[in-house]
């Protein structure tokens, strides 16, 4: 129903229905092809994204989810303006940390405004599954909005294609499955509309469409910080625009329209606040603006000036704003003005930038570069055939096209310095292989559709829809009929070299379609908080262990106890649990993270120490060595001591934590002070009585492959509280300062040594002194002798 | 007639008077025998007191009195009296009134009156089995237990029967649900068997004589508490009725001291033996789409059983529950509306369990149901098997609602399993309005295609477009003048066949008739052509340029035709043209003819465009 609003021009097609029948109505044809195409794309990527909750459950999936859940929830149930003021006090203790305005709210709003809508008709659907849903339902819209990008951009044709690649390609299923509930799900819709939008006003030059644009722009703001990428390309594409000679009042317009109110809105949301004009990140737009005011000022004086001075003045001009702007920016970024850029965008340019100046960066693995295979991976034959798209973008170069080529270029680059922004290279990667296949298809279609028989309106969507883009009123097929139309030979091919390459490519394009199935329910359709393991007769056992911990703790624990995890799981305590975190994936705080990593690898009692300042109450580890789980907290180790020895270099070292040889090992060759870390305790308390199997040694570790290297050991500051079935999760009490050392002794046991204390004889009655040791002396009297 | 007016009135009078002045205890009744089963095999405590009741006095006596002491009536969740009758063959429930007694006013105990059918007459005697059921008298002891440690419980009681009448002679026995008895109060004679006591038999023991007895034992059955129930019954005419139940469940047994160790709890057997690690819940047997979550999702951990009487599930939460454990789950399923759902024209009658089965032997301290009724019922009634608090109705919207669907709600604390009995519930609900769901969605559907209707019909815009709608007229004019162009066409195609025919056949008649039709054909799509082209001509020139090309063309086409006509009736079919100086003639005609289709092509396809 999404689609009715848009649709084609109306006028056409009302025109044609007057006439003629559905059947002779090509522009009908057109529609319905159309509506039906992008229903169909809607639904196949919608239903593409439900593997997760068809082999598992409705359930919200892996961490960032969780948190965006939780808010979402919190949202529901207290209100819009208490969820922007919220101050959540369960996170990150004692610090806390100030929710709504640290937080993308786009996301939040979405699913709590359908949440409201669908309430307010009395239809009771659970927040949790509009958060579940919204990703797959937005991929329906990513997919519209691609279509209408690419036929901005090229045809109608090639924006179908585009519109079912993006429906169903890896690299944004990724991030979109039902489930996933993250800001990305939405975000990539927003961009696609925004770009969308952009386009259709740089060819209409309407203040219109520049207006929705920044509306758009103002959504994308509110739903993923990836805005940014928009703010620097749409300016880039003005100023490539500028330096191509191609500028025009509808640039002028619609830049300046869009600029103007993307900025003042984009200002509205609490978390960007004033960084539009205050950081790096943000001034190339600026600059551009001020160019393209210099650049209009310069056409107006033009048009007073003769040819000859105005040469002359230009120069100066553009010398002479161009060194005032970077000036200013440069003396602003001096003096404070302007933040320069954030780490994370200095490691866009160095991949290895992050290594060397901020470990929490780089010990996410989606922050690493691309792999190759991943590029495959993600985007199978795409990733061939883009060029080709981009090749005809570039031959048959203009305005809009620029656009594209440079959105093509810069997300490529990004796509291989992080993994992550592999999303944001999809929707381009779709866009022109849609062009590439609509032009060749097309190509190869056309000259088959005009010897077939001459009543061939009903071809493949493909075809039609690249000939009627071409040849918008050919309705009149009728006229075909005539004599002397008769038909030339074409030159150039035959028809089985033409069928052969069409075959290919529908072969082609088969074979996407089932990568992308396969790649789907086998990559990123696990909710990675249930695990499934497959028996030898292929029955599935379920591993709960992690909810099963989670809710252990929800359920058992007092309501503010305070739970020391690596910040991976902090949303998820938080989410699932509920229960305080002192550090979780906001990774806002590095020195906060940097303590608990320093607690998690220092020994027993300098942790303890760390502890009870922080006045933590339980502490939970993943620990995989009984099932073979390799994503667990030993693996990670070593980003902890990283992380906290950047923050405490003399307390803590990673080289203690590797062998001479430079091995990092948990056996019986590893650094005593690894053998006695906290973490390594808590991972392996009691594991060393563990047999697997008769066969095996006690104590064998199955992620590693090794028998542990410190069996039997007792903890003294921690009592152990709870262990999941699998022992996949491993939650610790820590004792209060009178529990460990000194068993308690019932009163009735307690014996008080008297021995060496003097006890004062004096009473009230006898107040004279005594000496002490004094030989008693009887007086007058013999002793007497007993016998 | 008038003895039995008379009788009524003294029967009202009694009821008057017995209602209004406290009972007494009859010192002529006494307990010749009684024998009492006190069952502390699971968390539960079950006495069964058997008494055999002698009148001694002169006085027939209408009711008995019986009693549960001050100890037992705060636990208390469920008492019956029954009659036995061995000789009319079995047992017959009597009916118990809360009652006071004089002399006992101040007094804790609780006393009930059992009316009798017959009154006791002297020396006549009548059997009644007290039963009373109490949850949470048991007591862990001790309190806390380290995960290896045994739950060892304990229980105090009377090793008297606590009665307001003599008792003559009187037996207890004590089962168990272990062997081993840490100790127990020996008031001979007593004795220990396998895992029961049996204390007496104690000869006259005087009215309300109370000496405690305490057991402590070993008790590993789950020691399980329903803390809260929620139970949501929402019934729908369209077949269903929707069951949901919520429970928050704790582990009330002695509670688990230090650690929990995973590694003792599944490598030895004797560990944590009062763990509860699943328990099973019995629902309807016609029970479908039984669900068992949480808030965080499935619970993935249960199993489920249909059998012919019963859906057995076996739940087996997140953790194994160890002392002081609690959790928490949801747990729904749908049964057919048909077999809980009777109905007399509007009137309907639902009969639903107020609870039902959550595990053996369990405890529920408190539970609230609420019963969604379809929208539109009124003239709400319940009907309830015994004292269950109705809280004021509240309403509840879901799918396609308008103004609420009823909801009765009931509340109750301290249930056991005795409490499954069925509440009815009738109600009044006009047929007509199940329709309603259907014609809103009718209605909403019909309200959209119309807007759509509207929106696609009607022109919004703020300004009129002058330009586009010209662009759409002419659109408009061009496509008649192609279509009217394609028809002149096909007419001179057929001109060109009958031309062809006469070549060959050289049959004139023929051609002359047929050529009619065509010729007026022609006529009149040129006349109509002519007519868009002066409608044209204001609005678009250009094309109207074009359209004059159009007309032209086919001028010169025509005279083409006529030419060929010409020669083809005149030299041809008389004869009077030879082959060669025919085809001399006839070919420039014909190339030039093709030549004009040509360019008439081009201009229709520019037209086109």
């Amino acid at each position: 129903m999404g689609m009715g609003a848009f649709g084609d021009p109306r006028p056409k097609r009302s025109l044609n229905a007057e006439k003629q029948g559905l059947f002779s109505n090509a522009s009908g044809w057109k529609s319905l092809i159309t509506f039906t195409v992008l229903a169909l794309a809607w639904i196949s990527g919608f239903a593409s994204r439900l593997f997760a909750v068809i082999r598992f459950e409705s359930i919200i999936h892996e961490f960032d989810p969780w948190f965006n859940y939780r808010s979402t929830a919190y949202m529901v149930q207290h209100g819009f303006y208490n969820f922007l003021n919220w101050f959540d006090e369960r996170a990150w203790y004692p610090l806390g940390r100030i929710v709504g305005g640290t937080v993308y709210p786009g996301l939040m709003i979405t699913s709590g405004s359908i949440h409201y809508i669908l309430h307010s008709l009395n239809i009771p659907v659970n927040i949790r599954d509009i958060c579940v849903f919204l990703a797959p339902v937005f991929s329906g819209l990513t997919s519209i909005s691609t279509y209408f990008l690419t036929k901005e951009i090229w045809s109608p044709g090639a924006g179908l294609f585009a519109a079912c690649f993006i429906a169903i390609v890896p690299g944004y299923i990724s991030r979109s499955v039902a489930g996933s509930y993250d800001n990305e799900g939405i975000a990539i819709f927003a961009l696609q509309i925004t770009y969308f939008l952009w386009v259709r006003s740089v060819k209409t030059g309407s203040i219109f469409w520049a207006s929705l644009t920044a509306l758009s722009y103002f959504y994308m703001v509110s739903a993923w910080g990836g805005y940014v990428f928009i703010i620097n390309l749409i300016p880039l594409h003005v100023f490539a625009l500028l330096l191509m000679g191609r500028y025009s009042s509808r640039l002028f317009t619609s830049y300046t329209t869009f600029y103007i109110l993307g900025l003042i809105m984009s200002m509205q949301i609490p978390f960007v606040g004033f960084q539009p004009i205050r950081t790096s990140e943000h001034m190339a737009a600026s600059g551009v603006f001020a160019l393209m005011m210099a650049i209009s000022f310069l056409k107006y004086v033009q048009t007073i000036l003769t040819k000859a001075e105005m040469r002359y003045f230009y120069m100066i001009a553009v010398l002479g704003a161009g060194g005032v702007v970077f000036l200013a920016v440069v003396l602003l970024t001096y003096a404070g003005v302007i933040a320069p850029w954030s780490g994370r965008f200095y490691s866009l340019w160095d991949t290895g930038y992050a290594k060397i100046h901020i470990p929490i960066i780089a010990s996410v693995s989606e922050h690493q570069p691309t792999t190759w295979f991943s590029f495959f991976f993600d985007l199978h034959i795409l990733v061939t055939t883009f060029p080709v798209g981009l090749w005809y973008c570039i031959k048959n170069i203009n305005d809009e096209r620029v656009f594209i080529v440079l959105y093509a270029v810069s997300a490529v680059y990004f796509a291989g310095v992080m993994v992550r922004l592999m999303l944001t290279l999809t929707p381009v990667v779709c866009v022109l292989s849609g062009i590439a296949f609509s032009h060749l298809l097309g190509l190869y279609l056309k000259e088959e559709e005009t010897m077939s028989t001459p009543d061939s309106d009903s071809e493949t969507d493909d075809g039609s829809n690249e000939k009627s883009s071409r040849n918008l009123y050919d309705k009149a097929g009728k006229l075909r009929r005539m004599r002397h139309e008769q038909i030339k030979e074409s030159d150039g091919l035959g028809s089985n070299v033409r069928g052969l390459i069409v075959m290919a490519m529908l072969m082609m394009l088969m074979m996407f379609a089932v990568h992308c199935t396969w790649v789907t329910g086998n990559a990123y359709s696990s909710p990675s908080i249930v695990l499934a393991s497959y028996g030898q007769d292929g029955t599935r056992q379920i591993l709960d262990d992690f909810r099963e911990a989670y809710y252990w703790l929800s359920q058992n624990t007092h309501n503010d106890a305070r739970v020391m995890s690596w910040w991976d799981y902090g949303y998820q305590i938080a989410g699932m649990a509920n229960r305080t975190t002192l550090v979780d994936n906001n990774t806002w705080n590095n020195s906060h993270i940097a303590l608990v990593g320093k607690a998690m690898s220092s020994n027993e009692s300098e942790a303890y120490k760390i502890m009870t300042s922080l006045d933590v109450d339980y502490v939970l580890v993943i620990f995989g060595g009984v099932i073979g789980y390799s994503g667990d907290d030993i693996n990670k180790f070593l980003w902890m001591v990283r992380i906290a020895e950047g923050e405490h270099p003399k307390d803590i070292r990673e080289s203690d934590y590797f062998t001479e040889r430079g091995e990092f090992r948990v056996d019986s060759e590893g650094t005593p002070t690894l053998l006695n870390c906290l973490m390594y305790k808590l991972s392996y308390y009691r594991f060393g009585e563990l047999r697997m199997d008769y066969r095996s040694t006690p104590g064998f570790d199955r992620t590693r492959n090794v028998v542990i290297g410190n069996k039997n050991f007792d903890l003294t500051y921690l009592e152990e509280a709870y262990t999941t079935e699998h022992w996949l999760v491993r939650i610790y009490r820590v004792k209060k300062p009178d529990e460990f050392n000194r068993p308690r002794i019932p009163l009735s046991d307690r014996k008080i040594k008297r021995s060496k204390i003097f006890i004062s004889k004096k009473t009230n009655k006898r107040k004279k002194g005594s000496i002490k040791n004094k030989p008693t002396v009887v007086k007058g009297k013999k002793p007497t002798k007993t016998a | 007639m008038t003895g039995l007016r008379v009788a009524l009135v003294a029967l009202v009078f009694l009821c008057g008077s017995s209602l209004a002045a406290p009972d007494v205890i009859s010192p002529s009744l006494r307990v010749k025998q009684a024998d009492r089963l006190v069952d502390l095999a699971s968390q539960l405590v079950k006495i069964n007191t058997q008494m055999v009741f002698e009148n001694t006095g002169a006085e027939a006596a209408r009711y008995v009195i019986l009693v549960v002491d001050e100890a037992h009536t705060a636990s208390m969740a469920y008492i019956n009296a029954i009659l036995v009758e061995p000789n009319k063959g079995g047992v017959k429930p009597m009916k118990l009134v809360e009652t006071t007694v004089k002399g006992q006013e101040r007094s804790g105990h609780r006393f009930y009156r059992v009316d009798l059918k017959t009154p006791l007459s002297t020396g006549k005697t009548v059997t009644i089995t007290l039963e009373t059921i109490h949850s949470h008298l048991l007591e862990p002891f001790p309190k806390e237990i380290s995960q290896k440690e045994k739950q060892l419980i304990k229980y105090t009681g009377s090793h008297y029967i606590f009665s307001p009448y003599l008792v003559v002679k009187q037996k207890t026995t004590v089962n168990l649900s272990a062997r081993n008895v840490e100790s127990y109060t020996k008031l001979k004679p007593v004795s220990q068997a396998d895992q029961s006591l049996n204390y007496g038999p104690y000869e006259n023991i005087p009215a309300f004589s109370h000496d405690a007895m305490v057991i402590h034992c070993e008790n590993n059955t789950p020691f399980l508490t329903v803390r809260n129930l929620q139970r949501a019954i929402e019934v729908s005419h369209w077949g269903n009725i929707a069951i949901e139940e919520t429970v928050d469940l704790e582990h009330t047994g002695a509670i688990l001291k230090g650690s929990f160790s995973r590694f003792e709890f599944q490598r030895e057997s004797g560990s944590g033996l009062s763990s509860v690690k699943s328990f099973k819940t019995i629902l309807p047997a016609s029970a479908t789409d039984a669900y068992y979550r949480d808030d965080i999702g499935n619970i993935s951990t249960s199993n489920m059983r249909v059998m012919s009487d019963a859906v057995e599930l076996n739940l087996r939460p997140r953790f194994p529950l160890f002392g002081g454990w609690k959790t928490h789950y949801v747990i729904g399923y749908n049964v057919p509306s048909y077999e809980y759902l009777y109905n007399s024209g509007d009137n309907y009658i639902l009969k639903i369990r107020f609870i039902d089965h959550i595990f053996d032997d369990m405890i529920v301290d408190d539970a609230v149901t609420r019963i969604i009724l379809p929208e539109g019922c009124t003239n709400i009634k319940l009907k309830a098997p015994y004292a269950i608090n109705r809280l004021p109705d509240t309403l509840h919207f879901t799918y396609l609602d308008t103004k609420g669907r009823p909801v009765v709600v009931l509340h109750k604390t301290n249930l056991i399993e005795h409490h499954i009995q069925d509440v009815e519930i009738s109600y009044t609900f006009p047929r007509l309005l199940m329709l309603q769901e259907p014609l809103l969605l009718i209605i909403a559907l019909f309200l959209l295609f119309v807007l759509v209707i509207i929106y696609v019909r009607l022109d919004f815009s703020i300004n009129k477009d002058e330009a586009s709608e010209n662009r759409l007229r002419i659109a408009g004019l061009v496509d008649k003048v192609l279509s009217h162009q394609l028809k002149r066409m096909t007419a001179y195609d057929a001109y060109d066949d009958q031309l062809n025919k006469l070549r060959q056949i050289k049959d004139l008649n023929s051609f002359n008739s047929s050529l009619k039709s065509v010729t007026s054909d022609l006529k009149a799509e040129t006349q109509a052509i002519a007519d868009h082209q002066t409608k044209l001509k204001s609005d678009g020139p250009e094309l109207a340029e074009k359209v004059s090309e159009l007309q032209k063309l086919d001028k010169a086409l025509k005279e083409v035709l006529a030419q060929q006509q010409a020669l083809y009736v005149e030299k041809l079919v008389p004869g009077k043209i030879n082959r060669t100086a025919f085809l001399e003639v006839d070919g420039p005609l014909v190339k030039k003819k093709s030549d004009i289709r040509e360019k008439i092509s081009v201009v229709v396809k520019s037209l086109q465009h």
